[in-house]
């Protein structure tokens, strides 16, 4: 339609090329009507529609024929609905479809296989929990005998120590001998003062000279004075 | 000084009447108890109209008709309709008509009712359809059931067991009725 619009508007272009007047005839023709986004032209703006009147006998016909037609396709709809639908129902094309004796069978087989996995399953546990038990006794064994040596241990060395209090306590200087220990002290002073020579040897007492020999009288008598004091 | 004439321009319209705001607005109690009608419903010759049970205004929307939600006791073609009616989405129409109350028993004492339709019960099928059924099921002539949905607005119904149907629905151009046998002359 298009094309023959073309042709027919260059023909009498083509002869005004011809005649040599201007080319008005070459202007393109794009479309064959107003796009609809366009408002209505000018020309049409105040162009009523002519509202064409159907004669009685046309309106009655029609209206039959159309009464007529729709139920049909409605009929025709629901016996392809219904077809559809029977025909999902029933077909085996796209599964399998089993006898009831089948399906029960099937299901049998289903519980049977299962029992089968459980009890390989609970054998397997068996074992294992069996093992478990008694690695754990085991282990509490061991334990209980370390806690029993701990125990042992540690009362031989309470014991250990309460002896040595005791070995000790025979030398505490108690209320009775008092008296004694003072007199004791007093009579063996200890000195504590040593003296070192070069050579590191050590010289015990406050008054002890190089080589080994006793201090002078005096010196001892000094030594003794800054003692009690 | 002449009479003044009014001439319509534009677009002719089979509405005659007001909108239903236009109509309810300005009515006490907003016309609750009215009776009403739709102009375009007028050619049937069984009594079309209604009458106002409940008034809800809506809001108005700039550019458009202002609408109303009105319910209704809907008489339709001598047909008193069990349960009201709600009249929303055709409210703006220009075409409903207040009956003045001195007036309503034209229609109410008009009893006419809708001549009885009986529509077949099975109908054949397509030509095409039909051979397709005719090898597939070897049956020599395969019918199929009408559709038909009764609603309360659907004054015909389907034949029950041994009834005659005042209806042919046959795939056949069937006789045409006397008004317009006149368009197939020659024809059939």
């Amino acid at each position: 339609m298009l094309r023959a619009s073309c042709q027919l508007l260059s023909q009498p272009g083509v002869s005004a090329v011809k005649t040599g007047s201007t080319n008005f005839a070459l202007e393109f023709v794009r479309w064959r009507r107003k796009p609809r986004w366009l408002p209505v032209a000018k020309s049409k703006k105040f162009r009523v529609p002519e509202r064409k009147k159907q004669t009685e006998e046309e309106r009655v016909e029609l209206l039959r024929l159309h009464n007529i037609y729709k139920t049909q396709l409605r009929s025709v709809r629901q016996y392809l609905r219904e077809e559809t639908v029977r025909q999902q129902e029933t077909s085996t094309i796209d599964h399998i479809v089993f006898t009831p004796e089948q399906e029960e069978a099937a299901f049998q087989r289903c519980l049977e296989e299962n029992a089968a996995w459980n009890a390989t399953i609970a054998a397997e546990r068996e074992v294992r929990l069996k093992r478990e038990r008694e690695e754990k006794k085991a282990y509490v064994q061991e334990r209980l005998e370390a806690a029993l040596i701990r125990e042992e241990e540690r009362k031989e060395q309470a014991n250990e120590k309460v002896r040595r209090e005791k070995e000790l306590a025979k030398t505490f200087i108690s209320r009775e001998n008092l008296d004694v220990a003072i007199e004791t002290a007093l009579a063996n002073p200890v000195d504590y003062n040593f003296s070192i020579d070069l050579g590191g040897n050590i010289y015990r007492g406050r008054g002890t000279l190089p080589g080994g020999s006793e201090p002078p009288a005096e010196a001892q008598q000094q030594q003794k004075q800054a003692a009690s004091n | 000084m002449s009479q003044k004439v009014i001439q319509y321009i534009g677009r002719t319209t089979d509405f005659r009447g007001n909108t239903l705001w236009e109509l309810v607005a300005n009515l006490p109690n907003w016309g609750v108890g009215r009776m009403l009608i739709r102009n375009m419903f007028q050619r049937y010759p069984e009594p079309c109209f209604m009458r106002i049970l409940k008034v809800q205004a809506v809001d108005e929307k700039p550019g458009e008709e202002r609408k109303v939600r009105v319910t209704v006791e809907k008489t339709w073609r001598g047909v008193t309709q069990p349960k009201p009616v709600e009249i929303y989405s055709t409210s703006y129409k220009a075409d409903y008509e207040l009956v003045p109350v001195e007036e309503e028993q034209k229609f109410l004492k008009n009893t006419k009712k809708v001549g009885e339709v009986i529509l077949p019960n099975k109908i054949e099928f397509p030509p095409l359809l039909r051979e397709y059924i005719r090898e597939e099921t070897g049956e020599s002539n395969p019918l199929m059931n009408v559709h038909f949905k009764k609603t309360y607005n659907k004054q015909a119904r389907i034949a029950a067991e041994g009834e005659q149907p005042t209806v042919q629905l046959g795939m056949s151009l069937s006789k045409p009725p006397e008004v317009s046998a006149k368009l197939y002359e020659g024809l059939l």
